[in-house]
């Protein structure tokens, strides 16, 4: 951000003053979005490589995800009998915690380390320069569309997750271990409830999740240093910085919508 | 809201910097330079490698701000320029970068397509047309619908000048405009710039190297040394001038005001000898 700003020289200081410079470059962030309404279909654009180009891997793991949590489950609620519970149970595991956790850090590999690498890269060939001397604002051509089409992509992914997780349930519960078709999904629209599981749960947490790793990955993306090795160590902390702050909002929300 | 600072009026100068110092990294750029760019003529700002030149095209375009100084362009202080001002002066400026800084995800057409698409509302096919004249321009009609990993040096640095030169700017940077150019191109792209130059009025600032090339177009020639204006004047005689900096750098003498070698400690003892010259 400024280039003259004295730097920390401690790990906490340095930490602390990437956390202010990550709340400033929000508030640039949304303020810029009424300029970057007229960029729309850069959006659209960015919202097909982050949202639909994650489709596949998050379709994969989620069908995966699924069938081992029903495997676990089977093995486990057959000591006690309750085989029949245990299709509402990964439903609940997913849509609560499983499906917007296990997304978010899918999509901050998948597409937040990608947005980083791009925007490093723009800044390494002067492309973000370039804009800036055409008098097109970067932060509302460049880092809006990218972070509002974060935004709206990760709900969606956590949707399409939470439907595979739930279907490779079905698939190892029902087909292979031979759990009553009916049972399953009576116990399950028993016990989920829209409000407490898919609103808050699905919607609202993979909506903030959404927001943290498009965040930081736009960020770390306009504030590398223009080079190979700074654009390498600007996506690991993308990646990393994206994990732990999904997991610690995770316990937050959950504790609040509790 | 609250007009920007004009300069006094002066028709002949389009671009008045006096007093800048910029330091970097402890390092002075800059030392109270003083310098006025004559508004539609060619300018040509030459100097030893990391003397700042790059770093005055930036602070005259606004990318950069002086630690002391000021720049007027067009009579407007830059500094005092709100970013929306800032960028009204910019629509008015073209810029060459040294990399060409052409934008990855759009093909040559759509890259020289960019400022008009951005900044205007014109047809279709208009923006068509002027895209294809300021590609034949550069010679590269052909080649509108080649990706920029597709071109090499020389057609990129072509194809970042047709976007540089799409909106007819009033004032043009250069930043290294020769480097990688063939000779048929590079004779091309001088041609290019007379053009320009000449037809339309547009003052131009060519960052360059090349002497022989700046010596065939430009109209006044500065030479930066150690932060300041060492030399200037007409390009035919300015290598004659008689001045030891003009001397050495048109000479391209090791020995001399501008430095050659890095400043470094005592190069027997950095190798381990110091013992043996005793």
């Amino acid at each position: 951000m400024n280039a003259r700003a004295p730097r920390p020289n401690n790990v906490v200081t340095q930490s602390l003053a990437q956390i202010g410079l990550c709340g400033l470059f929000l508030l640039t962030l949304l303020g810029a979005i009424p300029r970057s309404f007229r960029y729309l279909r850069e959006t659209v654009r960015q919202l097909w490589f982050v949202g639909a180009m994650s489709l596949t891997i998050i379709m994969v793991c989620g069908l995966f995800v699924g069938m081992v949590l029903m495997l676990q489950l089977y093995h486990v609620l057959s000591i006690f009998g309750g085989t029949s519970a245990s299709g509402m149970v990964v439903a609940l595991s997913v849509y609560r915690e499983l499906g917007p956790v296990v997304t978010a850090l899918l999509f901050a590999g998948r597409a937040g380390t990608a947005v980083t690498a791009e925007i490093g890269l723009m800044r390494a060939t002067d492309q973000i320069s370039a804009m800036e001397m055409m008098a097109v604002d970067p932060v509302a051509y460049v880092a809006t569309p990218r972070f509002l089409a974060g935004l709206i992509a990760m709900p969606l992914l956590c949707c399409v997750f939470c439907a595979m997780a739930i279907f490779g349930g079905h698939l190892v519960g029902v087909t292979w271990l031979g759990i009553d078709n009916g049972t399953f999904w009576s116990n399950m629209t028993a016990q989920v409830d829209v409000h407490t599981d898919i609103v808050n749960g699905v919607l609202l947490k993979s909506l903030a999740f959404g927001a943290v790793v498009s965040l930081i990955a736009v960020f770390q993306g306009f504030t590398t240093p223009p080079t190979s090795e700074g654009v390498a160590y600007a996506t690991t902390r993308t990646v990393v910085a994206s994990s732990i702050a999904i997991l610690a909002l995770d316990f937050v929300l959950t504790a609040f919508l509790m | 809201m609250t007009q920007p600072v004009r300069s006094p009026p002066d028709d002949a100068t389009l671009v008045r910097i006096r007093g800048l110092t910029t330091v970097l990294n402890g390092k002075t750029i800059f030392d109270a330079l003083d310098l006025d760019i004559p508004r539609g003529r060619i300018t040509s700002i030459m100097g030893p490698s990391g003397t700042g030149k790059t770093t005055l095209l930036k602070h005259i375009t606004g990318q950069m701000h002086a630690d002391e100084g000021s720049i007027h362009v067009d009579g407007r202080n830059v500094a005092e320029l709100s970013r929306e001002e800032l960028y009204k002066l910019r629509e008015g400026v073209g810029y060459l970068f040294q990399n060409s800084a052409l934008l990855t995800d759009f093909d040559v057409f759509e890259n020289v397509a960019f400022p008009l698409r951005q900044h205007t509302k014109l047809p279709e096919a208009l923006i068509r047309n002027l895209v294809l004249m300021k590609l034949q321009a550069v010679g590269l009609r052909g080649a509108a619908r080649l990706m920029p990993n597709e071109l090499s040096g020389g057609m990129a640095r072509r194809v970042a000048l047709a976007r540089a030169i799409v909106f007819d700017p009033q004032l043009i940077l250069y930043d290294e405009p020769f480097v990688g150019l063939d000779p048929v191109a590079l004779n091309q792209v001088l041609k290019l710039i007379l053009t320009l130059n000449q037809t339309l009025g547009i003052t131009s600032v060519l960052v360059s190297h090349e002497l022989a090339a700046v010596q065939q177009i430009a109209d006044h020639v500065v030479l930066l040394a150690k932060g300041k204006v060492v030399a200037q004047g007409d390009p035919k005689t300015i290598a004659d001038d008689g001045s030891p900096w003009t001397r050495q750098f048109f000479g391209g003498e090791a020995d001399g005001p501008i430095p050659f070698r890095y400043p470094a400690g005592d190069y027997a003892t950095e190798l381990g000898f110091a013992g043996a010259t005793k």
